[in-house]
């Protein structure tokens, strides 16, 4: 066995977060080590070859991320970044559809004009990239900094580009309050209220309307997401910020769980491994600085533990929501390729999407928002398996395999592959028979996850399906830690918890108790998920304020950043106040 | 750091609601080298190259760069396997090993003692092990003579393949005339030669007297596709055997070495674009000018590496009109594997249990099931020739949860696979007969480990002949190789004369895939030795020497 290892930084956790995090230092000259526990890193951003030929995504697919500074300040078009452009125009009628329980209703060009002004579209010029950063890519403000309508990121850049859109009810009420000020029809609103809500902030919660917006528009806007994905999934985009980190030279450790973060007179000085580790139960230092990329209860509860932190920073750690459902990600093989049924015929050749000729549902059902509330309900208020009957279930269906048949395994020769569908279901920490109560009742849900999917489909029947793969809110708690309680998000983006409270006020800005002990991760860190590079990018802000980094010339912070009081300004044109 | 040249620039425009908010890869870009197949050989081909200073392209076809050595969830959710490569077999004397310090930090290799197993009905098994003295007192139970004899012959077979065949691997081939002259220096040389000449089976029969010890070597010396019955490359058994008793295992699964060779490609400044299957190298004037990939980008490049089989590197790719006459005689000449794997991943909630005299068969590396006798072996090969799967079906298991927690999510559980040789045309087809193999293996199985009942498995999957295909479609007909092991394919007629020391009769496209010189599973060889030919074809000096080992194979026999 060798020595110990020594670094500036050592990440826990090689998702994401924890990649561009390490990106970002390595870029800026710091020596950086990545310990990530599993095989593979990639966290939440991993593509699956269950069966040859069959390529699921269980978690992440779509990409929210194109704002990003980080494409540019990490260059990651030089490590192979690209996009599959879902080629859709959103203007065909087919496109302009939303499924309900009585077939497509259309949406209205109002709909469209309410949703395009407060995504910044009709500025001059259009300021949504900027408005979509602020709202995102811009740290929380310092704790001695009171938060107002005026100085939140976004509400700062209405105000500079649309004043008229300005208004404190923006951060009052909740998203379906706005749109039914800006947008027209139920089914569209519904509709996007449940994108939020599966996209993390969702639409029925007050204060946060804005980013629950942003989140959707980040994902469907033409020239941010189109719902399209990466090559390769966001597994590829993950290797363009994995290979910038490698690069840039950073050292990354697979098969490196950590076991605990060695504390010396209250300060993180590196990060001992299991034992079983790939290099053994060894201790790997750091001379500046740990970050936990790894989720809030884990690195609190478990790796920094009781001996280093107050009983009530405890307590309120030990609390942190976790509702933000678990979304069950179902992806069926089948012998005969699946059909609309008959209420959802209307655009019976241009619905069937790619290389399969697939039909693709959207989101079902958008009826209205009671609909959408007995969804939120039976998840986050019921705490049992679901009790709605499976044709008002709503669900999803992301097309992450649809557009673009040179992309391998798109397609299988001795079947047809479905574009996977999501649906949300209370998490199994939250059942009210126990966390392990998901084992037994599996089966079950696989089959109710079928006769909700029915509802649209024609083909979903035992004699068609060949295989369906789905992992519920207990697997994916043990295939993927960080996702702790089985929940996407791993923990929920309501006003409780977003900006300067996430995940609670003492950890907001990516600092800790523990002084050197910094954490980067979507449960711990404004703005949560969604593989952003918002964390890392935030984070950046932090370590520069600290001195920990020294910015480089490619540096550029949040335009609406507040600097500490008493720190170096991660701005180098705005001075902190000392 | 990535480096590459285009003309292409990017800005973002807030007027345009098509246009993107972030730069992609360019449309068209350039390369000093492109290498087709992210697999072992194009990555190590790739690290090579891009620490000796040239700007250098991997592109893979599959999202996840690695070709055989794959880790995969296919035991979804909660459960992976090795479906491919499991047992590394030249870990000993791979130069990449050396050359990029892979056997330490960055990556850990198992090598149990306990090798290879074989349990028979009766109750007894035969365990080969790293330690010699260990088999030996395996052999004893059954023949005095054999285990005698195999303390004396596996000594002149580690030499043959510790002073030649594994050295050789990563020098050009020669010609057979070549080789029979530099073998006569050499009275070790000279025995490799009289071995060349004889079956596996010949070789196995006339070295051992008892059938089941017979049995086992003959299984380890066949185990990767020679023909028991025939001559040629019978200087192959040493090899397979010694290295049947010294496979390692690559803790946290094969997909790791993977990870860690795409990581060196990085670390040097090389690119690795995934999900970008290439379908056209582009021929200008006669010769390489880069490649398309499927999504419409081109990269080009003077030198192209392909690590793909024969058929998609020159007839699909090149194109047919490109290839001078016996150049496309040979490629059109070129003979798939006779047989291919077909593999069951199972979970269960103990590991196999053998009903047998010896303990440490349940450590063992792996452990051969269903097969009886030398005949019974035959029999299943004729079989698998024939296109048949009978009752007589035997392979070998491993349970992998044994060498590695990191293959299963939940915990207490074991990820376990029983592969045998299979054949791709399976008389009535796969999709037909796949459900009663399955049913056909676990029954074996669960007869030599009667522990595997129904109630401790907890999940199956089962990967045939065509699975392997699907997933690599360059292994065409379930060719793990791309491309059978005889005589007239090995050495320097793999792939063919014009071609084994990679470079190919087209300028500037060379060859380096297990289709190549010396071969598959990986040996580290065809990468290397495509990474040396381009080096110097393009006059870049090579920042690495050959190994000790090597350097004593030139001076003995090449000088």
């Amino acid at each position: 066995m060798g020595k110990d290892e020594r670094y500036d930084v050592v990440i826990i956790g090689g998702g994401p977060n924890g990649m561009a995090t390490a990106a970002y230092l390595a870029k800026s000259k710091l020596s950086v080590c990545v310990l990530e526990e599993k095989t593979e890193c990639g966290g939440a951003c991993e593509t699956q070859e269950p069966i040859p030929g069959v390529r699921i995504y269980p978690h992440a697919m779509l990409m929210y991320a194109s704002p990003a500074p980080g494409f540019d300040q990490l260059e990651l078009y030089k490590y192979g970044f690209r996009m599959n452009w879902d080629p859709m125009d959103p203007l065909t009628p087919e496109a302009t559809s939303m499924a309900c329980t009585d077939g497509w209703r259309r949406y209205t060009d109002k709909d469209m004009e309410g949703w395009g002004k407060l995504a910044g579209l009709f500025g001059t010029p259009p300021y949504t990239k900027e408005l979509l950063r602020a709202t995102f890519w811009c740290p929380p403000h310092p704790p001695e900094v009171e938060v107002t309508d005026d100085n939140v990121p976004y509400m700062q850049v209405y105000k500079e580009h649309q004043p008229e859109i300005w208004s404190p009810e923006l951060r009052q009420g909740t998203m379906f309050d706005i749109l039914d000020e800006y947008c027209e029809t139920e089914h569209w609103k519904t509709a996007m209220a449940y994108a939020a809500w599966a996209s993390g902030a969702a639409g029925h919660w007050e204060g946060v309307a804005i980013p629950a917006i942003h989140c959707v528009q980040l994902l469907i806007l033409t020239n941010t997401g189109r719902t399209s994905y990466p090559r390769g999934g966001l597994h590829g985009y993950f290797h363009a910020i994995h290979r910038c980190a490698v690069a840039h030279g950073a050292v990354v450790r697979t098969c490196c769980p950590a076991d605990e973060i060695l504390i010396d007179d209250g300060r993180a000085v590196g990060v001992r491994l299991k034992e079983h580790a790939a290099i053994g139960g060894r201790n790997i230092w750091a001379n500046k600085a740990v970050i936990s990329a790894c989720d809030v209860h884990q690195t609190f509860l478990k790796l920094v533990g009781p001996k280093h932190l107050d009983p009530g920073i405890i307590r309120k750690i030990k609390d942190i929501s976790l509702k933000n459902q678990t979304l069950y990600v179902s992806q069926y093989l089948v012998k005969k390729p699946l059909r609309y049924n008959a209420k959802f015929a209307e655009f019976s050749d241009t619905r069937y999407v790619g290389p399969n000729k697939y039909p693709w549902g959207g989101i079902y059902p958008c009826d209205s928002r009671e609909i959408y509330y007995a969804d939120v309900a039976d998840c986050d208020s019921y705490k049992t398996k679901p009790t709605l009957p499976p044709e008002q279930k709503m669900w999803f269906q992301a097309p992450s395999l649809a557009f673009d048949p040179s992309d391998c395994q798109g397609y299988h020769p001795k079947g047809h592959i479905t574009a996977p569908i999501e649906m949300a279901l209370t998490s199994p920490d939250y059942h009210v028979e126990g966390e392990d109560a998901i084992d037994k009742y599996r089966d079950e849900l696989g089959q109710y996850l079928t006769q909700c999917h029915s509802s649209m489909f024609d083909g979903l029947d035992e004699d068609n399906i060949i295989h369906h793969w789905f992992a519920t809110g207990r697997d994916v708690e043990y295939r993927n830690s960080g996702l702790i309680g089985g929940t996407w998000a791993g923990s929920r983006h309501c006003e409780d918890q977003l900006w300067e409270n996430r995940p609670i006020p003492e950890l907001a800005r990516y600092r800790s108790p523990v002084e050197g002990l910094y954490h980067a991760h979507q449960t711990s860190g404004h703005p949560g998920g969604l593989c952003l590079m918002a964390i890392p990018y935030n984070l950046m802000h932090i370590l520069i304020e600290d001195g920990i980094v020294e910015p480089a010339e490619w540096w550029y912070p949040a335009p609406q950043y507040i600097p500490q009081e008493g720190k170096i300004s991660a701005d180098p044109n705005k001075k902190s106040k000392v | 750091m990535a480096a590459f040249k285009t003309k292409e620039e990017f800005s973002y425009d807030p007027n345009d609601l098509f246009g993107h908010m972030q730069q992609e890869f360019p449309r068209e870009s350039e390369f000093d080298v492109v290498i087709i197949g992210g697999g072992p050989n194009g990555l190590m081909a790739g690290a090579y190259l891009a620490k000796a200073g040239l700007d250098v392209a991997v592109c893979e076809r599959r999202y996840e760069a690695g070709g055989g050595l794959a880790t995969e969830e296919n035991l979804y959710p909660c459960y992976a396997s090795n479906p491919h490569v499991l047992y590394h077999m030249m870990v000993d004397y791979m130069p990449v090993m050396r050359d990029f310090q892979l056997d330490g930090p960055s990556l850990n290799w198992i090598k149990p003692n306990s090798q290879l197993g074989m349990v028979f009905e009766d109750g007894s098994s035969i365990l080969l092990t790293r330690m010699l003295q260990d088999t030996k007192d395996s052999l004893l139970k059954y023949s005095f003579k054999d285990a005698v004899t195999f303390g004396k012959v596996i000594r002149e077979w580690r030499r043959i393949v510790d002073d030649i065949i594994a050295p050789a691997t990563y020098i050009p081939p020669m010609a057979p005339i070549e080789i029979t002259m530099a073998m006569q220096k050499t009275e070790i040389g000279q025995r490799m030669l009289e071995l060349g000449e004889m079956s596996p089976l010949d070789i196995i029969t006339d070295t051992f007297e008892h059938d089941k010890v017979r049995a086992i070597f003959l299984y380890a010396a066949c185990m990767w596709g020679l023909d028991p019955r025939e001559t040629g490359l019978g200087f192959m058994v040493p090899l397979m055997i010694d290295r049947a008793m010294n496979k390692c295992y690559c803790y946290g699964g094969s997909h790791k070495f993977a990870g860690a060779l795409a990581r060196e490609v990085i670390k040097n400044g090389g690119l690795l674009l995934e999900s970008a299957g290439v379908n056209k190298i582009l021929i200008e004037n006669g010769r390489v000018a880069g490649v398309t990939i499927d999504e419409g980008r081109t990269l080009r490049s003077k030198v192209v590496m392909s690590t793909l089989d024969p058929q998609t590197t020159f007839i699909d790719l090149v194109g047919a009109e490109h290839l001078p006459e016996d150049l496309k005689a040979s490629v059109e000449g070129w003979r798939w594997d006779k047989w291919s794997f077909n593999t069951l991943h199972i979970v269960t909630e103990e590991p196999p249990k053998y009903a047998c005299d010896d303990p440490f068969i349940n450590d063992s590396f792996a452990t051969v099931v269903g097969i009886e006798s030398v005949d019974q072996l035959l029999a299943h090969w004729d079989n698998v020739v024939a296109g048949k799967i009978e009752d007589n079906l035997g392979g070998h298991c491993t349970c992998e949860s044994l060498f590695d927690p990191f293959l299963n999510d939940r915990p207490g559980k074991y990820v376990s696979m029983f592969q045998l040789h299979a054949p791709y045309d399976i008389e009535g087809g796969w999709e037909e007969r796949a459900e009663g193999v399955k049913e056909a293996m676990l029954a074996k199985w669960s007869k030599a480990a009667p522990n595997l009942t129904p109630d401790k498995i907890v999940a199956t999957s089962m990967e045939t002949p065509e699975d392997i295909e699907i997933r690599f479609p360059q292994m065409r007909r379930g060719s793990i190789k791309h491309g059978d092991y005889t005589p007239i394919q090995m050495g320097c007629f793999r792939p063919n004369q014009e071609c084994s020391d990679t470079k190919t009769p087209i300028e500037g496209l060379y060859v380096c895939g297990v289709s190549t010189y010396p071969g598959g599973l990986v040996l580290g060889g065809p990468g290397y030795l495509g990474a040396n030919k381009v080096a110097e074809d393009l006059e870049v000096k090579k920042w690495w020497t050959p190994t000790p080992k090597m350097e004593k194979y030139i001076k003995t026999y090449l000088e």
